[in-house]
């Protein structure tokens, strides 16, 4: 059987405030295997966003580690942690953090300028474009290329942001509370888009949420209290 | 790639930015054209000083010295192309029966010359001189018109009396024609017996040639030349061959300075008598030395204005790009989960600051070539369309503005901008690569 494609192991993280040490995360073991969906449940505070940031190497662990593909990567130089993070993982954010002064296209485009220098970039500008527009179309919006954020809904810029996170062919994504800012049925249409994108790539799913009924369409459910794993 | 592409899409967004760059331009642009005038002004005073003078001249002879042997010395130099004796004085020229006019305002006669009656009067042999300046040339320029015009013996007496060549700026100023008479008064020292100097009045009655005009204006107003033994006869009756000056011409003007050295040598050589200094010899550049420096001078004072002025634009790009840090630090996060090192993405910054300086530069170092190659078209434009010269060329005898684009000093403005704008680009860098990427993405 091929390692997990995102593990965590025993992983701590505290923060300083002054002399006090605040645990966030009290030793944390997690693992994503390829083409599973994981639900991250628990309360407001208890470190979700937190364990998704060290799992997508935003972020130093206090103590424990992280393995890609079986690989440890945590230690690994700021350089190469942010060519992994690129190659390994796509992020969904709650508020979906799209560069207002960009436009659809281009905040799906700039996935892929991420990796690449200007030279190389000439020569495979056309590629890239037609796999950005490609990908826009997936996800319904191919009428919309050339909006910028601020004339799209709450739902279709989560969409161009669920484009982003895949345009670099990641195998997971790590998405903290997609549907947190939408109404329940665009909710609901922006995780089934997820879904079947999921299912048709074979993609290993980490789903932060609040929602019970969501939670249960996931393989796996895990809920965290306090910085531990509870069940 | 990302960092160019939005560095671009940043600024192309914030018109506000085209005013950091639009302070580069005219920092650029003015450092370009106003040094590229003044270093065409200076070239061209240089070359109207240098027609106006021998290349070299050798000064403070004493009386006792034999101007004849010490020229014969100098001759025997094999870059020595041709010498000659001069006396100098001082004096007013006053037609007789006139009173010197007000004394001018002080300012434009440094340059200018030619606003007061007391005047330097060069006594000269006029055959000797024509080997070592232009002074054949200058009592037949073409400028001179035909009733103001000396015969081609100028300084031969005419009905008795000695004669005199005026400026011709003088001349029309004062309305004098060949042929009128003027008096030169200065005066002379005399010993008693005691040993004591005293000034005695001398009164010089002239006629005037006609007139002369070189390129030097400066020159032209201040001179008069009247024959040798003109003065030699009355500041120093017994001393038929006296030369207070000798002017000199060589052949070589790559080797003027060696030459000089050498000639100093050979006036020591032939003049030193108790070790009083007699004898000194001058290149035309250095017996013109503060004038020339205080354009070379006026010229850096500009530089130092005009770079102040780049200093105000960069302040003015800190400002606006400080703006645009500020509101952009929040896309840091995304841009690090998007596969960005936090160092790399606030290159982003840096790239906007660089984009801005280099648009700057190069348009400001365009226009700078462009205005100094149309510069006199621009002063008639301006001219014409306001009434205001900026540059009066003809009191320079100029036909167009002077102007001397320096390749070195392009690339010196040049850096000095890329320098000021990369220094200006990484302060609010260093500010964005502080900013922790999480914050924004936990906050939204
Ligand atoms: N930079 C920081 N310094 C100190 N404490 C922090 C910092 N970042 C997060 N924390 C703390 O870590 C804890 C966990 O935060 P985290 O954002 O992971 O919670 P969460 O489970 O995602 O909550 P929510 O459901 O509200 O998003 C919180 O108590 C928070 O105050
Ligand atoms: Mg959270």
């Amino acid at each position: 059987m091929s390692p997990p494609v995102l593990q965590a192991k025993a992983l701590a993280k505290s923060y300083r405030l002054g002399k006090n040490e605040i645990p966030v995360l009290r030793g944390i073991d997690l693992s994503l295997a390829a083409g599973e969906t994981v639900a991250l449940l628990g309360a407001s505070g208890a470190g979700k966003s937190t364990l998704l940031h060290l799992l997508g190497l935003l972020d130093a662990p206090t103590a424990g580690e992280v393995h890609y593909d079986g690989e440890r990567v945590d230690q690994r130089p700021v350089g190469q942690r942010a060519t992994l993070r690129h190659r390994q993982v796509g992020f969904v954010f709650q508020f979906y953090h799209l560069i207002p002064e960009l436009t659809a296209l281009q905040n799906v485009l700039l996935a892929h300028m991420m990796a690449t220098s200007v030279w190389s970039w000439w020569g495979r500008r056309k590629r890239c474009r037609a796999e950005a527009q490609a990908l826009l179309e997936q996800v319904g919006l191919g009428e919309r290329l050339h909006h910028r954020p601020n004339e799209l809904s709450g739902g279709e810029r989560q969409r161009v942001a669920i484009a982003r996170a895949l345009l670099a062919q990641p195998k997971a994504v790590l998405a903290d509370e997609p549907t947190g800012n939408l109404d329940s049925n665009t909710a609901r249409d922006v995780v089934d888009l997820m879904f079947s994108i999921q299912r048709q790539r074979g993609l290993a799913f980490l789903l932060v949420t609040h929602d019970e009924k969501l939670a249960q369409r996931c393989h796996r459910v895990v809920r965290m209290q306090d910085g531990v794993v509870v069940s | 790639m990302y960092r160019l592409f939005l560095a671009l899409r940043y600024l192309l967004s914030r018109p506000i930015n085209l005013l950091g760059m639009a302070g580069i331009t005219i920092s650029v642009w003015a450092l370009i054209v106003v040094v590229a005038v003044f270093t065409g002004f200076l070239d061209v005073v240089e070359r109207h000083v240098h027609a106006a003078n021998a290349d070299i001249v050798v000064v403070d002879l004493p009386s006792w010295s034999d101007s004849r042997r010490l020229m014969k010395a100098l001759r025997d130099d094999p870059q020595v192309a041709g010498t000659a004796p001069r006396l100098l004085h001082y004096g007013l020229l006053l037609r007789p029966g006139h009173r010197p006019p007000p004394a001018p305002l002080p300012g434009r006669s440094a340059l200018h010359g030619g606003d007061q009656p007391f005047l330097f009067v060069q006594g000269i042999d006029p055959r000797a001189e024509a080997t070592v300046t232009g002074f054949a040339a200058w009592f037949t320029d073409p400028e001179i018109p035909a009733e103001l015009r000396a015969n081609d013996q100028p300084l031969l007496p005419r009905g008795g009396l000695p004669t005199v060549l005026v400026s011709l700026h003088r001349m029309q100023k004062d309305g004098l024609a060949p042929g009128d008479k003027v008096v030169l008064t200065t005066a002379r020292l005399e010993a008693d017996t005691k040993g004591n100097r005293t000034p005695r009045k001398v009164q010089i009655e002239l006629v005037v040639a006609g007139a002369f005009k070189t390129a030097h204006s400066g020159f032209d107003g201040n001179t008069v030349f009247v024959a040798q033994e003109t003065l030699q006869r009355e500041l120093f009756p017994d001393q038929p061959d006296v030369a207070q000056e000798i002017a000199v011409r060589v052949h070589d003007q790559a080797q003027l300075d060696e030459t000089a050295a050498r000639l100093q040598r050979i006036v020591l050589r032939t003049v030193e008598r108790d070790f009083e200094g007699w004898g000194q010899v001058l290149t035309w550049r250095q017996k013109n030395g503060p004038f020339l420096e205080s354009v070379q001078h006026q010229r850096a004072l500009m530089q130092i204005v005009l770079i102040v002025i780049m200093v105000v634009a960069a302040f003015l790009m800190l400002a606006t790009l400080s703006m645009m840090v500020n509101e952009k630090v929040a896309d840091i996060g995304i841009l690090c989960a998007l596969g960005g090192t936090p160092l790399g993405v606030t290159q982003v910054f840096l790239a906007c600051g660089l984009v801005i300086t280099a648009c700057g530069v190069a348009l400001g170092t365009a226009g700078g070539i462009v205005t100094g190659v149309y510069l006199e078209e621009v002063r008639q434009c301006v001219r014409w369309l306001t009434g205001i010269d900026l540059f009066p060329i003809d009191v320079y005898n100029l036909d167009r503005v002077p102007c001397s684009i320096d390749p070195l000093w392009l690339l010196q403005v040049a850096g000095m901008a890329f320098a000021t704008g990369l220094v200006v680009s990484s302060l609010p860098a260093l500010r964005a690569a502080r900013h922790d990427p999480l914050v924004s993405l936990r906050a939204g």
